[in-house]
């Protein structure tokens, strides 16, 4: 074991997590840079090795991303460690202990000052035929072209709400894919609602108009308040086609038509990755989109002194506010253990109006209960432990469960490999749901429970075998 | 599985096998995104009902893109890179 006397460890190589690493390097403390990917850059910034050439086209702001990652790179004061997953992370008398495997081998490390930004993935929801392989999330989607340079398919859908369906799409169409259709579940007034934030935020509309552009060239004409609500498989298992809902205000279906396609890739906005939040038993809260965040004050500080948190971890955002956070995280844990280093009003002026942007949009996607009618008894629930919606009704109502950690217990939902990661925010409304709870007094706590495991990710013991 | 307009593909390539069959794979790809591009898009056989899986997030949260790789269950082919001669197989069950 090491302690890291004086060492910054920041866990994430996303905008965050880099701007944390620079920004605390910057401040003259020592970091250590732990990241899970094989290349920094997390989901935002997923790129291809640099023996491929011309991505820039499929990245608005790859730009940044590859000075960052130069940057950090560089420094001489970042040691990084990529292709690392943390399965443990305990706090006791003022240091943190972080158990990995990095390239085959354990390493355990203590520190006195960590920074969080392990970032978010996909949103989803459950509906009849989500298992068929074909159905995929926007993220998944996109880090194949971004990441790995293949198309998904021939003839994609991408549906679902919330602005980061556009540059799925418009990547999916850029990359040859045929984008039949491109659906918004909400309204479109609710884009005309985000305006005077989007007046606000220049930069922003440079971008919209950039993804219009691709759409106008490739054909992809953007249709709203429209859902998959069922996804059909062809004699072999694989995608056939979808049923595409017209539906209500609120998510409730009004009439439904069938089409084509071999994948289609549907997402709801994102999840924060608390799992390394909720093993350290920091302070969370329930966002806006009944999502969960870590509690951290205006310095990116959590509720454990020594112990920062940046990006989308502390609240779903974008990549702008991630970097304007990871900086405050990077000079805070720099000044923290000691360095003479103060955080600029202008960077805390510049997360205000980045935060304020993010606000306008969350609320500009909600997800509305209606998706709920879109389940059968049949649909799968866990697809990890192949948990039917039935056995899950059946555990609230035959078997008295009225929170989603007993549901769990006694329907196997969200036990399986992935821990609830994919299902575990839906169960929670969906227990409630036939408990009769609205979705609007569903406690705190049981919203945040879900994400607290025990295990970060699983990992097998011969690995740990190995162990320094 | 497609042809690319905006992306030039580098020419050097590694192979590895996928239930016996060769594969090829740029460097730096992940080995479900080899196989997805070779035509593979069914990396796993639920336990219970022998259903065909393939991959959901792209970027190892779900587990549901599980693959034997050199004889190890549970391997992620969404993050796990392509290396030369690798043996992969599809994961039947808990493998």
């Amino acid at each position: 074991m090491k302690l890291e006397q004086a060492r910054v460890v920041v866990v994430g190589g996303g905008p965050a997590g880099l701007s944390a690493a620079l920004n605390a390097a910057l401040s003259g403390a020592s970091v250590l840079l732990i990241d899970s990917s094989s290349r920094l850059g997390g989901q935002y910034w997923r790129h291809l090795p640099e023996t491929w050439r011309d991505q820039s086209e499929l990245h608005l702001d790859l730009d940044t991303g590859l000075l960052l990652i130069s940057a950090v790179t560089n420094h001489p004061k970042i040691e990084i460690w990529s292709g690392a997953e943390i399965w443990s992370a305990t706090h006791e008398d003022g240091a943190t202990t972080l158990r990995l495997i990095t390239a085959g081998v354990e390493k355990i490390i203590t520190t006195k000052v960590l920074i969080l930004a392990t970032g978010a993935y996909d949103r989803t929801l459950p509906f009849p035929g989500w298992d068929i392989p074909g159905v995929m999330t926007p993220g998944g989607a996109q880090s194949l072209i971004k990441g790995n340079g293949i198309a998904v398919g021939k003839r994609v859908i991408v549906a679902g709400s919330g602005p980061f369906l556009l540059p799925v799409a418009a990547g999916l169409a850029q990359v040859g894919c045929e984008v039949i259709e491109l659906l918004e579940a909400n309204s479109p007034l609710r884009w005309l609602k985000s305006f005077p934030t989007l007046i606000q935020n220049l930069s922003k509309i440079g971008e919209v108009t950039h993804y219009i552009a691709i759409f106008n060239k490739f054909g992809v004409r953007p249709k709203f308040n429209r859902a998959v609500v069922a996804a059909h498989a062809n004699q072999d298992g694989e995608l056939e086609s979808v049923s595409i809902a017209k539906i209500d205000s609120n998510f409730k279906i009004k009439r439904i038509k069938r089409v084509k396609c071999d994948v289609a890739a549907i997402g709801w906005g994102f999840t924060a990755d608390t799992s390394l939040a909720g093993a350290l038993s920091l302070k969370q809260l329930v966002t806006k989109d009944e999502g969960v965040a870590v509690l951290v004050d205006e310095n990116q500080q959590s509720s454990i002194p020594g112990i920062f948190a940046a990006g989308e971890i502390t609240g779903i955002g974008g990549s702008e506010l991630s970097i304007a956070e990871g900086v405050i995280a990077g000079i805070a844990a720099a000044k923290y253990i000691g360095y003479k280093v103060e955080i600029s009003n202008y960077h805390h002026k510049t997360k205000a109006k980045k935060q304020k942007f993010a606000k306008a949009l969350i609320s500009s996607y909600p997800v509305k209960s209606g998706w709920q009618s879109w389940l059968t008894d049949e649909t799968i629930i866990c697809r990890c432990e192949e948990v039917k919606y039935s056995k899950l009704k059946f555990a609230v109502t035959e078997l008295g469960a009225t929170d989603s950690r007993t549901a769990k217990l006694l329907s196997r939902c969200g036990m399986g490999m992935c821990q609830g990661r994919i299902c575990g925010r839906f169960v929670v409304d969906l227990v409630a749901n036939e408990s009769g709870i609205s979705p609007s007094d569903i406690s705190e706590k049981e919203r945040i429970s879900v994400g607290n495991r025990p295990i970060i990710t699983p990992i097998s013991i011969e690995l740990l075998a190995n162990g320094e | 599985m497609q042809v690319f307009t905006l992306l030039v593909k580098p020419s050097a390539s590694i192979t590895f096998t996928f239930n016996d069959l060769e594969v090829s794979a740029i460097p730096g790809q992940s080995v479900g995104a080899a196989l997805l591009d070779a035509g593979n898009r069914v990396l796993r056989v639920t336990r219970f009902e022998k259903k065909p899986r393939a991959m959901l997030c792209g970027i190892g949260v779900c587990f549901d893109c599980l693959v034997v790789i050199d004889g190890a269950p549970n391997q992620r082919a969404c993050i796990t890179e392509a290396k030369a001669n690798m043996i992969v197989k599809t994961q039947v069950g808990g493998a």
